[in-house]
């Protein structure tokens, strides 16, 4: 996808929206179609339906069985059910990979194309085949670039609409979510810091360095630059755990 | 011990007999002055030497029974009426010096040669001892005496008893001992130092003597003992220091924990009395001295907080009497300020601009800088120095501001205190005023001067203003404001911001403004006029029934007196909501006319705080000597709200400034962005790398900046 030109990636785009193909079958069709849309419909349609594209009438279906009563959208409750019957834990930080996918703006919400969009490109269009691609997704988490981003869109998902930061609260639930899966050791320290000394929002920017830090900068905190640009709550963090004597200074060992 | 004890108690019930038959035997001897019978001096003396044997004895501890009431009366009286009697019988001088010597032979006889015997600790517990008997036996004498003190000591100008009595201790037995007593004490603190329980209390104690005997002055306490013992603690710890190195745990939290019990008990003993060891040590400029004591100190929590306490009161008091003393002494006293500006010719510039700086915790010495200015330039401070010796001291001011790191917070104090010198007509001499902010305006830069030059200029406007104003008076007859009027005009980027609270205001101060208010109108339709009530003043007369006196308060004061017109007694409630004003300043207001020294108002109950239940009643016997007083109201401390208008602007200062060079640079290191802000921001104030860091941040946030991907230490401007 990456090697094709603007006005190419557009039209495989569209015509994975119309049809449901997946990426895979929809350039074929289209190249084969000299990039002639029209044609590619023909195409399309007069073959027989190939390996893992999806339904897009069984995926209509699937959102219509989690879409709210009153607006077009999966709200919280369709969501708790979707996560009945994928025998998956709301909590689960698959949900979370699940909504990156779909590139959800806030979560506990999925708007139609955002669910629809998200589980095509997974090649999901039954409730087996999401069960199926459950560990799948799930281990995008260990791949290093992607839970970076994950990690990134985490914060704009979990914030609220219209506020620039994120709660305080909230922001402690996703870090212990995100860090069980990418050890941190100091993760618990981190948050009882914040909660006994800052106890205010969190900005993107400490947000996106605490990644760097944890990644970073060794638990004992030997490699880390006081005079760095280290956003002023993480120094703080620093001094907390050296005065409290956590870490011992020059030691580099955690107590 | 409880002996001790029982004097006092019956002490105090003798001293409530003496209040109640003093008035009473005044009226007897007035009543007998012509029938007494005349005592002599032979007699009286002997007399008198009975009741001090008595008191001996009490205090040695010997059977002696105490003394009834009549005998105090008859020792007291007898010295009244040979105080009285006619010339040649009165014997005033004779009593005065049988006093000293009553004091002088029981020391010498008694006293020293029970001290000569022991030593060590057990000569500390009796000197003790011997110091509480003799204060005893001081007010006891002073008691029997005390007429003496009431016209003999003043017509004469003699020390007066108290002093007296003490300074024979000190001159017999302190001079005497106090090298013994001085070695014995240190010799207890290393004993401690290497382990030993000591007697905590004992040692307290004898610190105690050791300035009490200096009596309000700390010589005795500083040169005897406490300069021996600052030097033997060094001596102590670096001996110490090569120990502690060695030991195997944690040598840091060790240090601390030691240096925290030692020093934390020692700092409250060194620097809590008011005239502490580290006064002493900046008075003599022992600056080797003062920067041993600063590393000692600053290494227990909250110890430099006394030393910057001490230097900011040194620093004011050596202000204060710069400006109060006449010519010769403020000589001699600038010679030292001098001295200590002087610094900058020594390699100890640099300690002096940390000392400055830091140990007198920031804020504290621009504030003390601005208000030796305000101590100089108002009326009052130093009418007595020459013009000459002004400007000088002036032109020091200035070279010491560049020491300052808080330039800004400077100005902002030192702009709070111009106005006030210029609204109330403080302002001892116009051209220094003018003097020093050319001087500013050289070292600092036009834009520190700026508002305060508008300031000067604003009141000669005002006073123009108020001519005009007069010249409308005269040709409008029909609007009178009905009392004499004058209005200054402030511009308000120029002063200090005064909260302006809505005052209800008397009938009679409604018209004047509505009148002025018209005035105004005719000159300038563009202008806002906010009216800042707290700032004004009001002569008013109060027809009290001995006389009528003429009282020149502020207009909150009037206004609370006005009130008084209409009723003869309002509560505090009452006066609260109908001047509309808050708890805080209502209480201000009602203390300074019913607690401090004129008692306008009489306050029921008659305590000497305000409270919220109290009734007051306009006071129609008062009076006074003069037939026009002046009643202060205290100011607010503005000090904090100073230090919140100048952190605000600071930050807003810090933001600029990012931006400015973040504009020009377009990407730029971390570190390098930090300098070039504390470059350009340090001609006003040094600001904090944490401040700095916390603007980027927000700037960050609000989508000025950003930090570049591959590399975070790096920041980008977004246009």
């Amino acid at each position: 996808m990456n090697k094709l030109g603007r006005g190419h990636r557009d039209k495989v785009q569209q015509f994975i929206a119309i049809t449901g193909a997946s990426e895979k079958a929809a350039l074929q069709v289209l190249k084969a179609s000299d990039w002639h849309l029209e044609g590619a419909f023909d195409v399309f349609y007069s073959q027989p339906q190939v390996q893992s594209s999806t339904d897009s009438r069984c995926l209509e279906t699937l959102y219509n069985r989690y879409k709210d009563t009153y607006t077009d959208m999966i709200m919280a409750d369709g969501i708790s059910t979707l996560c009945n019957d994928l025998m998956v834990d709301p909590q689960d930080i698959v949900m979370l990979v699940v909504s990156w996918y779909m590139k959800a703006a806030t979560m506990c919400e999925f708007s139609k194309q955002e669910f629809v969009g998200g589980l095509q490109s997974l090649g999901i269009d039954s409730l087996e085949k999401f069960r199926e691609r459950l560990p799948f997704i799930r281990s995008e988490l260990n791949d290093n670039q992607k839970f970076k981003e994950i990690y990134i869109f985490a914060f704009d998902w979990a914030k609220e609409k219209g506020q620039k930061s994120l709660a305080l609260d909230t922001a402690i639930g996703m870090w212990q979510l995100l860090f069980a899966e990418k050890k941190w050791p100091l993760v618990d320290h981190w948050c009882q810091f914040l909660q006994e000394k800052h106890n205010k929002a969190i900005s993107r920017d400490t947000w996106s360095q605490l990644l760097e830090f944890a990644i970073g900068v060794d638990p004992g905190l030997s490699n880390y630059d006081a005079e760095g640009a280290w956003p002023y709550l993480i120094d703080e963090f620093v001094e907390y755990l050296t005065e409290n004597t956590i870490i011992q200074k020059g030691r580099g060992k955690t107590l | 011990m409880s002996l001790l004890i029982n004097i006092d108690a019956s002490l105090s019930c003798w001293l409530l007999y003496t209040a109640v038959s003093w008035a009473w035997g005044i009226r007897l001897t007035l009543i007998k002055m012509n029938e007494r019978k005349t005592i002599n001096l032979e007699q009286g003396r002997d007399f008198m030497q009975k009741g001090i044997t008595k008191l001996k004895n009490i205090l040695e501890g010997l059977p002696e029974p105490q003394f009834s009431s009549e005998e105090y009366m008859m020792l007291y009286t007898t010295i009244y009426n040979m105080c009285t009697q006619k010339p040649p019988h009165d014997y005033s001088q004779q009593l005065y010096d049988k006093y000293r010597e009553s004091f002088q032979e029981y020391i010498t006889s008694t006293v020293l040669p029970s001290l000569r015997e022991k030593h060590d600790e057990f000569m500390l517990r009796e000197l003790v001892k011997r110091w509480s008997n003799h204060k005893v036996m001081v007010r006891w004498l002073s008691r029997f005496f005390y007429y003496l003190d009431r016209y003999f000591i003043t017509h004469r100008s003699l020390p007066p008893l108290n002093e007296v009595g003490l300074a024979c201790f000190r001159d017999l037995v302190y001079t005497e001992v106090n090298g013994k007593v001085r070695d014995a004490v240190i010799s207890l603190i290393d004993q401690e130092r290497e382990g030993e329980q000591i007697d905590r209390a004992l040692l307290k104690n004898v610190l105690d003597i050791f300035v009490e005997i200096g009596m309000g002055q700390m010589e005795c306490y500083e040169n005897d003992f406490e300069l021996s013992m600052l030097k033997d603690t060094a001596a102590y710890y670096s001996r110490k220091a090569s120990n502690w190195i060695l030991e195997v745990s944690c040598p840091d939290y060790m240090l601390k924990k030691v240096q925290n019990e030692l020093l934390s008990v020692y700092a409250t003993q060194l620097l809590e009395k008011e005239h502490s060891g580290c006064y002493a040590l900046l008075r003599d400029d022992k600056v080797v001295d003062l920067s041993r004591m600063y590393r000692l100190f600053s290494k227990i929590p909250q110890g430099l907080e006394p030393i910057s306490s001490m230097f900011k009161q040194h620093v004011t008091a050596e202000g204060t009497t710069l400006v109060k003393q006449a010519d010769d002494a403020a000589s001699n006293k600038k010679a030292e300020k001098r001295d200590v500006a002087g610094l900058q010719e020594q390699a100890l510039k640099e300690a002096f601009e940390i000392f400055c700086n830091k140990g007198v915790a920031g804020s504290s010495s621009a504030e003390l800088l601005a208000t030796f200015c305000d101590n100089i330039l108002k009326k009052g401070g130093s009418e007595k120095l020459s013009d000459e010796a002004i400007e000088d001291t002036l032109e020091k001011v200035v070279k010491l501001l560049a020491y300052i790191s808080d330039k800004d917070l400077f100005a902002e104090f030192y702009r709070k205190k111009l106005a006030r010198r210029l609204l109330f007509d403080e302002s001892a001499n116009d051209e220094h005023e003018r003097s020093i902010l050319t001087k500013l305006k050289q070292q600092c830069g036009g834009q520190f001067t700026s508002k305060m030059e508008g300031m000067v200029t604003d009141l000669a406007l005002a006073k123009e203003n108020q001519s005009h104003f007069e010249e409308y008076l005269s040709n409008n007859s029909n609007v009178s404001p009905g009392i004499d009027l004058t209005v200054t005009v402030l511009t308000t980027g120029f002063w200090p911001s005064y909260k302006s609270f809505d005052l209800n205001l008397p009938a009679e101060m409604v018209k004047c403004v509505e009148v002025f208010r018209e005035f105004y109108q005719t000159k300038t339709k563009h202008r806002k006029l906010t009216w800042i009530y707290s700032l004004g003043t009001c002569n008013i007369n109060g027809k009290f029934e001995p006389k009528t006196v003429e009282l020149i308060v502020t207009t909150y004061q009037a206004s609370t007196l006005l009130l008084f017109n209409l009723s003869d007694r309002l509560s505090y409630q009452e006066i609260m909501s109908q001047l509309n004003l808050s708890d805080d300043d209502v209480i201000r207001l009602l203390h300074s006319l019913s607690c401090a020294r004129y008692k306008i108002l009489i306050k029921e109950p008659n305590t000497k705080t305000i409270s919220p239940t109290d009734t007051f009643e306009f006071n129609s016997k008062f009076t006074d000597k003069m037939r026009r007083i002046k009643i202060p109201l205290p100011p607010v401390d503005e000090k904090k709200k100073v230090i919140e208008d100048v952190d605000k602007d600071r930050r807003y200062a810090i933001d600029a400034s990012i931006v400015r060079i973040m504009k020009s640079r377009k990407v730029l290191g971390y570190q390098q962005l930090v300098m070039e802000c504390v470059e350009q921001l340090g001609r006003m104030f040094r600001p904090d790398v944490k401040a700095i860091k916390k603007r980027i941040e927000d700037l960050i946030t609000r989508d000025y900046l950003e930090r570049d991907k591959d590399n975070p230490n790096v920041f980008r401007y977004l246009a």
